[in-house]
């Protein structure tokens, strides 16, 4: 069997998690706790460039994945985005990564495979020739940064809920995740992965995406904040096991819904 | 559920602060190391196309974390050797007043529908001449042009 690229060379014992259950509990339990802090001392704490003690910490992020499952619960997953004209697409699109364009590594398109993991039953790679023979979708919304910026951007490419239904991928499974070429791991929900604006991007414009812009194979949500849309995409695992990414590692809302 | 109304209250306070704390561990809009030619500088940023006419009105700004508004583009010039530069005006408020100079296209980058100046800081653009129509040509507003990209630098 192949292995997945979405795990480590040396994983960890599972049962190390029962060996440990009732520590679990116990940091589970304090962790209820330090999220009932008053809601003026959390606005007090919440500077950048405090350093906050960490049980404040851990309560903020109690306090966020609370936020997280509110969110999953009002998503409606028959609810558009607003769409728009295409004359109002930004070209050039905006750049933006954890780093600067020029350290951008561009993908070899020729080369280029898309691996596959998890609870998916056909997993074999697949080109970019293969992604481009499936059915494509075009559609045309904003991109909304957590930093506060947005741009209307046009994007062609396969529905996520087509690329999942014709890998066989199990549709129950919780979350969708996604390994890159830069290095940003990122994951969302079955629920967001599903819906119908939901696009695993290859063109722009009508145009393939350049290097910048995450060619060959980008995701492009509008149901979700700007970086939750990995760019240079390498590997796709259905999974029940949270994944994490990129920014979330870093303190940032995991569902980032809009 | 009534009880996680203040916690959900205090998270979207929370997170109408996050911009803040979203900035990217990379600064963006560099300038070009010492000794590389404008096109040089172009050409590592990934130089995408764009039209002459999309530009007109845009704002640009300083490369630096606050995004000081520099001015806007007025117009797009080339001279007798062919090179293209973009006429903005210079020294106003927030965009407004000012003189117009002409800065080389090579020695900007665009950032979404706003531009910054990568290559001169605002004391050398302080220095440039005040720019004059002579010896130049408008810029068509369909003409592509090739300029190259940078990250926001907030």
């Amino acid at each position: 069997m192949t292995k997945s690229p979405f795990r480590p060379d040396d994983a960890p014992d599972a049962s190390v998690l029962d060996m440990h259950r009732t520590l679990i509990r116990t940091l589970e339990r304090r962790g209820l706790l330090r999220a009932g802090l008053t809601l003026g001392s959390l606005v007090m704490l919440t500077g950048c460039d405090v350093k906050r003690p960490e049980a404040v910490e851990e309560a903020l992020l109690a306090i966020s994945n609370l936020n997280d499952r509110v969110q999953a619960l009002l998503f409606d997953a028959n609810k558009l985005a607003p769409t728009y004209p295409a004359s109002m697409i930004l070209r050039p699109p905006k750049f933006n990564a954890y780093y600067d364009v020029t350290d951008v590594k561009p993908v070899n398109g020729a080369t280029w495979k898309l691996e596959l993991g998890g609870l998916i039953q056909n997993k074999r790679p697949w080109t970019l020739q293969d992604l481009q023979a499936l059915p494509q979708r075009s559609i045309v919304i904003k991109h909304i940064c957590v930093e506060g910026w947005s741009y209307i951007g046009g994007w062609t490419g396969v529905p996520l809920r087509t690329f999942l239904e014709r890998t066989g991928a199990d549709l129950r499974a919780k979350y969708v995740a996604f390994q890159t070429a830069d290095n940003y791991p990122s994951s969302i929900d079955m629920a967001a992965a599903l819906h119908p604006q939901t696009v695993l991007a290859l063109q722009y414009g009508g145009q393939p995406l350049a290097d910048p812009f995450g060619f060959p194979v980008r995701l492009r949500t509008a149901v979700k904040l700007g970086y939750k849309n990995p760019k240079w995409i390498t590997a796709i695992e259905v999974t029940n096991t949270y994944p994490g990414g990129f920014w979330e590692s870093k303190g940032f809302p995991w569902f980032a819904g809009m | 559920m009534p009880h996680s109304i203040p916690i959900v209250v205090a998270t979207a306070i929370m997170l109408a602060i996050a911009p803040a704390c979203a900035q990217s561990p990379m600064p963006g809009g560099m300038p070009p190391p010492a000794g590389m030619s404008l096109a040089e500088s172009t050409a590592m940023r990934f130089p995408q196309p764009v039209r002459a006419g999309d530009l007109a009105h845009r704002l640009i700004l300083q490369p630096v974390e606050s995004q000081i508004i520099l001015g806007r583009v007025r117009s797009v010039v080339r001279n007798a050797q062919g090179d293209v530069s973009v006429v903005m005006n210079f020294g106003g408020f927030y965009g407004y007043g000012g003189r117009l100079i002409a800065v080389p296209i090579d020695a900007m980058v665009l950032l979404g529908d706003e531009m910054e100046v990568v290559a001169y800081t605002p004391k050398q653009l302080a220095a440039f001449a005040t720019f004059t129509p002579d010896a130049t040509t408008p810029v068509a507003d369909d003409t592509i042009l090739k300029v190259g990209l940078a990250k926001p630098s907030h």
